[in-house]
């Protein structure tokens, strides 16, 4: 019966999300049927979290019947990943979104209260009528919870390269970011349709940026993590489509989340940042399309099919194009905010804005031109890392030298000057540390030192912005104390994000210019060297996972002579599907990261066995992932701002 | 059925109540009009601000004057809402929405049917007849019995036996390594493991299972599987004489009493003939021939039958019908061969080769 209710619950919030649509869209300036609209919306989310239990009890007791675990789990999984089988298919993920979208209209409903009754109701109608594409969709086309009259023996199991702890959580965080975006999306539609868009709109506008930034920002570097030891290429960003389907949204993203700031602080700019919260969605819902489609090949290209993939560009076409129509008759009637001169913050964050737009459009045309190529005239062109160094990375070279400027600048009208001054120390230890690199560090690498000079660029201007509030250095100890303590937590926010960036550059430009590559066939007891490293092979043993059989490598790392780690890389077969993985074990050294694959089993010298061994020395690696996690964490913590806090106003007021 | 439709009328049940609720509480708060309250709050953060020395005295002035503006403007704009009770309206609503999802659940359920766990279907199948069920049942029921029995071998060994009747040699030398290593000693389980491995090497005896079948001689010098298919590995090698000689030691050396081993004797003898013939082994055996009482008569037929299934779905394999055509007519099931034979040929009837091979592998000897 489980299975049966799920897929009753599912349908029941389809009808709920209708009902939400219509009384949210007539409820502006009728308290009883907004007041209807939020209870539909919070029991739409109800509904579809049920159907979610659903699906995952399914999964947990291996119910066969339903055809989405006979396709995606088997009674030889572990019981994690079992769990997880609800959200690694086509059809569980589209229910996840649908969870996170309902999710959010509930949000909505149960937070807003300080919203004005007309723009808390019609924000709730258009987060409706996402509701109705969304869950229709799931509902008809592909509903997780279908049955299977004749239920096989055994399950055919979820692709073992996504049986990975980094992997269970980062769907969630990912559909958390990309859905969080349609909150904003039905602000902007809301603010259009009431024609009032103002500092006020900006503040409630912030919170769920800042919350979706944060979660995107968090699911792609656990997606990244992931491709760096799962994959076992040594890699940990590709320009993959899929990577960029989830990097654009994150992109506008960001570019929203300042220009909000603009308009919350100044009420200026407002319609370019409807237009990019109109834009955030409008990619989350291109990236769900890319990846459901069947237009791209890849572990997330769960749908091969084009009808499912026509009906998901149909809704995109439909929301976005609704939405931008609306934003194109609407925005020129705005009234203009504060104005602002040629030098001043506003114009920096304006600079900012374009870059990051510019620097989406670049990843838009180098994602979407191959595909475009291939239905033109069937030619496979590849656009690849090389395309993406020459427009992507000078465009985020510019945005990063201009950035620790934005923070120093006045509002309204600035002095780049005073600004400059009070960021001689940052741009002088940075050109200190560069010129360290260069001399230091072998094979010498002046377009690399350059890089090393904007990280450090980025880390030092967000310690000098917080070390200028303070009066660091200049006012008596108890004084900078005083200040720092009352630094509102919307300003620590920045400076941990600002300062995650930094730390991120310093991580990517060691990494991709300093990477040592090793790889040879090793019998046992052979011997490769990675740099300073050197890895000797010790034992392959046979052993048996859960659902897999295992060649478990022992490898010992040296440094010097000296022992530093005990690596156990691993290489899976996992019978039920076929596949081979490799599970990469790494060392730890400080901030750097010595990386081992096992690979195939050949015929090495004499007739004995080896095995392919390739490791690589990654310098600075651990910065990759720990700089964009400081940035979600300083969203976050700009998240619980006091001022962004809704109920706390009500007291206030 | 009945508790599923009163479970469902109970949720929408709770979900009526969520939209009336709902309803009735925004009517108790319409009125207030929060985006005045926001103004006020940004008032009195430049007011902090200041107070805190974050903000120059000289941007208090202008940025106090610019948010008290907006303030005021957006009192002139703030309407208070009528407060219409759309009751009637919201309670359509409640009860329309449970009818519409009952109308799509019905398109697209599968009312009243029960949850199907796997444990309670393994439960099931163990209660009934186990003679009457296929062999991805059987090896479920074994899978399971292994759980519960870990170190029992000879369950390790039932349940290779079937995953190798299913064409499932990797399943097979998982629960087969598992059974030598709690029973070491005995010869049958390292030659069963043996021969998966040349069932998943595709039919080649590779250093895998050369060493599995040593290990079974260790322990019985006259274990026929292990005997058969080390000296099948001797000619595999390019060491014709010496294999053949022991596969005369081995034909000599069989007991000749069961029918199965008589379909045994004249399969090898076939074989011997078509070695001394072509001075290797012929191309188109890959497969072992069957092996006395290893794992046992049924479990013969099943790795035949599961080799049927297997062409069932993927019919594109030549060797594999040559090898279905042969085990038919070696167990004397003239009628199955002859159907194999045929589906074959009119699946390759373009291969000359293949025919001639499929025409061989029928006049095989019983």
């Amino acid at each position: 019966m489980t299975a049966e209710l799920g897929a009753f619950a599912l349908a029941l919030a389809l009808a709920l999300s209708i009902g939400q649509t219509a009384l949210g869209l007539f409820g502006a300036r009728r308290p009883a049927l907004a007041g209807a609209a939020s209870g539909a919306s919070l029991g739409a989310f109800l509904c579809v979290t049920a159907a979610f239990a659903a699906l995952m009890v399914a999964f947990v007791t291996s119910d066969f019947s339903v055809a989405n675990v006979a396709a995606n789990s088997n009674t030889a999984k572990p019981m994690l990943y079992k769990v997880a089988g609800a959200w690694g298919s086509h059809e569980g993920s589209m229910l996840l979104w649908c969870m996170a979208l309902t999710g959010y209209g509930a949000a909505v409903a149960a937070f807003g209260r300080d919203l004005p009754l007309a723009l808390r109701s019609r924000v709730i109608g258009v987060q409706g009528v996402l509701g109705v594409m969304f869950l229709a969709y799931t509902v008809f086309a592909s509903n997780p919870l279908a049955r299977l009259l004749d239920p096989p023996v055994e399950g055919r199991s979820l692709n073992p390269l996504l049986q990975d702890p980094a992997l269970v959580l980062h769907p969630p965080f990912l559909y958390l970011g990309y859905v969080g975006f349609s909150v904003v999306f039905s602000f902007a539609v809301a603010a259009l349709i009431g024609g009032r868009i103002d500092a006020a709109w900006a503040r409630w506008v912030r919170p769920w940026t800042l919350a979706a930034w944060s979660m995107l920002t968090v699911g792609i570097t656990l997606g990244s993590f992931w491709a760096y030891y799962e994959l076992g290429w040594g890699g940990w960003w590709f320009w993959d489509p899929v990577e960029n389907a989830s990097f654009m949204p994150w992109l506008i993203g960001t570019a929203l989340l300042h220009s909000a700031v603009v308009t919350e602080k100044r009420g200026a700019l407002s319609g370019w940042t409807l237009f990019l919260a109109l834009a955030a969605f409008t990619f989350s819902m291109l990236g769900a399309f890319l990846v459901r489609s069947g237009v791209l090949t890849s572990v997330h290209a769960f749908a091969v099919d084009p009808t499912r993939g026509a009906l998901l560009l149909a809704i995109l076409g439909a929301a976005s194009g609704a939405g931008f129509a609306l934003f194109a008759w609407r925005a020129p009637a705005l009234q203009p905010g504060g104005l602002f001169a040629p030098v001043s913050r506003e114009s920096l964050i304006v600079l900012n804005n374009i870059i990051l737009t510019a620097a989406t459009a670049t990843v838009l045309l180098g994602t979407l031109y191959p595909l475009i190529r291939e239905a033109m005239d069937g030619e496979a062109v590849s656009v690849g890392p090389p395309y993406f160094n020459l427009t992507f990375t000078p465009l985020m070279a510019v945005a990063f030298l201009i950035l620790p400027f934005g923070p120093l600048t006045a509002w309204k009208r600035g002095d780049l000057g005073a600004a400059g001054q009070r960021l001689m120390l940052a741009a002088a230890a940075a050109i200190i540390f560069a010129l360290a690199t260069f001399a230091l560090v072998s094979p010498r690498k002046a377009l690399a030192a350059a890089g090393v000079a904007l990280g450090f660029w980025l880390v030092f201007g967000a310690l000098a912005e917080v070390a200028e509030r303070t009066r660091a250095f200049r006012a008596p100890a108890a004084e900078v104390w005083r200040r720092l303590v009352g630094l509102p937590r919307g300003a620590w926010g920045m400076t941990l994000a600002h300062l995650g960036l930094g730390l991120f550059t310093l991580g990517a430009v060691f990494e991709t210019a300093w990477k040592i590559e090793a790889a040879e066939a090793l019998s046992l007891g052979g011997r490769i060297e990675v740099g300073a490293y050197s890895l000797t092979l010790d034992s392959v043993r046979t052993g048996e996972g859960p659902n897999y059989i295992a060649e478990r490598g022992h490898v010992t790392v040296t440094h010097g002579g000296r022992v530093i780690c005990e690596a156990r890389p691993e290489r899976r077969f996992y019978p039920t599907g076929k596949q081979t993985t490799s599970e990469v074990a790494l060392c730890n050294r400080g901030l750097d990261q010595i990386y081992i694959v096992l690979g195939e089993r050949r015929a090495g010298e004499g007739g004995r066995p080896a095995w392919l061994v390739r490791g690589y020395f990654n310098p600075w690696v651990q910065l990759i992932f720990l700089g964009p996690l400081l940035m979600a964490v300083g969203g976050l913590v700009s998240l619980s701002d006091r001022r962004l806090r809704l109920a706390a106003g009500r007291k206030a007021a | 059925m009945f508790a599923f439709w009163i479970a469902a009328a109970a949720l929408s049940a709770v979900v009526g109540w969520l939209m009336l609720n709902g309803a009735r509480a925004a009517t108790r708060f319409a009125g207030d009009d929060p985006t005045l309250a926001v103004h006020r709050r940004q008032l009195d953060e430049i007011d902090d601000l200041a107070a805190r020395g974050l903000l120059p005295e000289s941007e208090v002035r202008s940025a106090r004057a610019e948010a008290g503006r907006r303030l005021l403007a957006a009192a002139d704009t703030a309407t208070a809402p009528e407060s219409a009770a759309g009751r009637r309206l919201v309670l359509a609503a409640a009860l329309i929405a449970p009818l519409l999802a009952a109308g799509a659940y019905v398109t697209v359920g599968a009312p009243g049917l029960k949850d199907q766990p796997f444990a309670a279907r393994l439960a099931e199948w163990r209660s009934g007849d186990l003679e009457r069920l296929d062999m991805p049942r059987l090896a479920a029921i074994l899978r399971a019995i292994t759980v519960e029995r870990p170190n029992d071998a000879e369950a390790y060994y039932k349940l290779a036996s079937v995953e190798l009747g299913q064409g499932d040699p990797v399943a097979a030398g998982s629960a087969l390594r598992r059974a030598v290593s709690i029973a070491p000693e005995r010869a049958d389980l390292w030659a069963l493991l043996g021969e998966s491995f040349v069932v998943q090497a595709e039919g080649r005896v590779d250093n895998d299972a050369k060493a599995a079948f040593s290990e079974a001689l260790k322990r019985d010098a006259t274990n026929v599987s292990a005997r058969y298919f080390l000296s099948r590995a001797e000619i595999q090698d390019g060491r014709v004489a010496e294999g053949l000689a022991g596969w005369r030691a081995l034909l000599t050396a069989l007991p000749s009493a069961a029918p199965s081993e008589q379909a045994v004797r004249a399969a090898l003898t076939a074989e011997i003939a078509a070695v001394e013939k072509a001075g290797a082994l012929p191309t188109t055996t890959p497969a072992p021939a069957p092996q006395p009482g290893v794992p046992d008569d049924a479990a013969i037929r099943g790795m035949v039958d599961g080799l049927a299934a297997r062409l069932e779905t993927q019919p594109d394999d030549p060797e594999g019908w040559v090898r279905l055509v042969r085990a038919w007519a070696v167990l004397g099931e003239t009628g199955k061969r002859d159907a194999a034979r045929d589906r074959a040929r009119t699946l390759f009837k373009d291969n000359p080769q293949v025919l001639q091979a499929l025409d061989q592998a029928a006049e095989a000897p019983r």
